[in-house]
């Protein structure tokens, strides 16, 4: 009986003082009464702290030894996280700045009136140099069509050749059946442009006659019959030429052209969707 | 039990809070935390009865918490319990077991932890139990390597009591 009265007022005493300091946490003369204690006790933590503290040290050296290899591979883990993360950021970076030159294309004075963009990225490249299409993340779903014109922000990319349902094949300017009726916007100077050396193009089919310079400003022809309508509205920027050449031989000039879109390194484009207005002309 | 055990038991409580929140409260290994003053204060329970047991977990407690500028009293009363119960265990079935203290040990260690986390969220206080549950079986194991050593330097201070000094009849009254 008396073991059982004391517990309860042991009990009862703790359930008092945690009361007590629960209401008062930081005011009160039982804070008062443990600041005192505290500090009485505070000797004797120094001094246990003090004896213990070689132990520890050795404890934390032989611990640390232990635990550095373990240390190593986690930092090495997240220094590839980390490098991963920054490369993340670069690309979305360059994408983003890509994107934002895409839209100032589409806002911009150039950009052809009829068509709606359908901007996408490139989800494939050419698999070699036998191969110029490239797949993009959109397709019939967004009203992407055969024959539709993809443009980046720099220029003309080329025109769809197969579709599906949320993806599409671009054929590229630089593909050897490509062609595309196009003009020299300082002479109006008509011709085709077709794949050429490297990663050039050629304006072919350029009368001898006819005067194209260095430096000139290559842009789709567009429709000038509408009887036969031009696959590519008008103006779209295509290419600067960069040399002209003739011979005796040869009926054309060469007209060597370097593409405005960096077709090799292609990321975000628009595929150039002709509106119900539009659609609507013969 | 007379005063010299009872300063005795007081001395090796001390002794065991001041080490716990100095040294022992620092060490963590593999999540767990040992509890020296735990295993001290079931030694004393066991070999020094109930009474003891609640009175040394208070005073202990209570050193604690004004050691370690906590909540008084939070300690205290989590420690008088488990106290009791020990004491009680080693005054019936747990006397003169070999595993009696790693037994209680054990168990005290898991409802220590419980208990706190009970007080803790009763009062409001952040208590997250699975860090707590996280950090049990290493403390658990952490507080049994303790056991032995703990109970030896308590044996040799408070001797276990004789037969002699058990109740061997009883009388009958009225």
């Amino acid at each position: 009986m008396l073991r059982r009265l004391i517990v309860a007022l042991l009990v009862l005493g703790a359930l008092a003082l945690l009361t007590i300091s629960f209401r008062s946490p930081t005011s009160g003369v039982l804070h008062d009464v443990q600041g005192t204690g505290a500090s009485i006790l505070r000797p004797f933590q120094i001094a246990a702290e003090r004896v213990a503290r070689p132990f520890r040290d050795a404890y934390g050296y032989f611990d640390g030894l232990a635990s550095a290899k373990s240390e190593n591979t986690k930092l090495r883990r997240e220094l590839r996280d980390w490098r991963a993360q920054a490369t993340a950021n670069a690309a979305g970076s360059r994408r983003a700045a890509e994107l934002e030159k895409l839209l100032a294309y589409e806002t911009g004075p150039t950009y052809p009136t009829n068509y709606r963009p359908v901007n996408t990225s490139v989800i494939s490249f050419p698999t070699g140099p036998f191969s110029q299409q490239v797949a993009i993340a959109a397709g019939s779903s967004s009203g992407i069509g055969i024959n539709t014109p993809v443009v980046s922000a720099d220029g003309l990319v080329g025109r769809v050749t197969n579709v599906v349902s949320s993806t599409a094949v671009v054929t590229l300017l630089t593909d050897p059946d490509s062609a595309v009726a196009a003009r020299d916007l300082t002479t109006g100077v008509s011709g085709l442009i077709r794949h050429g050396p490297g990663s050039t193009l050629i304006l072919d089919q350029v009368s001898k006659q006819l005067r194209v310079h260095k430096g000139d400003l290559i842009v789709t022809q567009g429709t000038r019959d509408r009887r036969y309508p031009d696959l590519y509205p008008y103006g779209i920027p295509i290419g600067r030429v960069i040399s002209v050449g003739t011979s005796d031989i040869a009926s054309y000039l060469t007209v060597q052209v370097a593409p405005f879109a960096s077709l090799a390194s292609l990321d975000s484009v628009a595929a150039l969707v002709v509106t119900k207005r539009a659609a609507k002309l013969p | 039990m007379n005063v010299v055990d009872g300063v005795k038991a007081a001395a090796l409580l001390f002794l065991a809070a001041i080490m716990q929140v100095s040294i022992f409260a620092q060490v963590h290994i593999l999540g767990g935390v040992p509890d020296v003053l735990l295993v001290m204060l079931v030694a004393v329970a066991l070999l020094r009865g109930a009474i003891v047991g609640a009175a040394g977990g208070f005073f202990a407690g209570l050193l604690v918490d004004t050691a370690s500028l906590g909540r008084l009293g939070l300690t205290s009363l989590v420690l008088t319990v488990a106290g009791y119960w020990i004491g009680r265990y080693g005054e019936t079935t747990g006397r003169d077991r070999a595993h009696a203290p790693f037994l209680s040990v054990a168990v005290v260690t898991i409802l220590y932890s419980f208990g706190l986390l009970l007080v803790h969220f009763v009062l409001g206080d952040r208590a997250p139990a699975g860090a707590m549950l996280r950090g049990l079986l290493p403390a658990i194991a952490l507080n049994l390597i303790l056991t032995a050593p703990v109970y030896a330097v308590v044996r040799r201070v408070l001797r276990p009591y004789d037969r002699s000094d058990l109740a061997t009849e009883v009388q009958l009254l009225g």
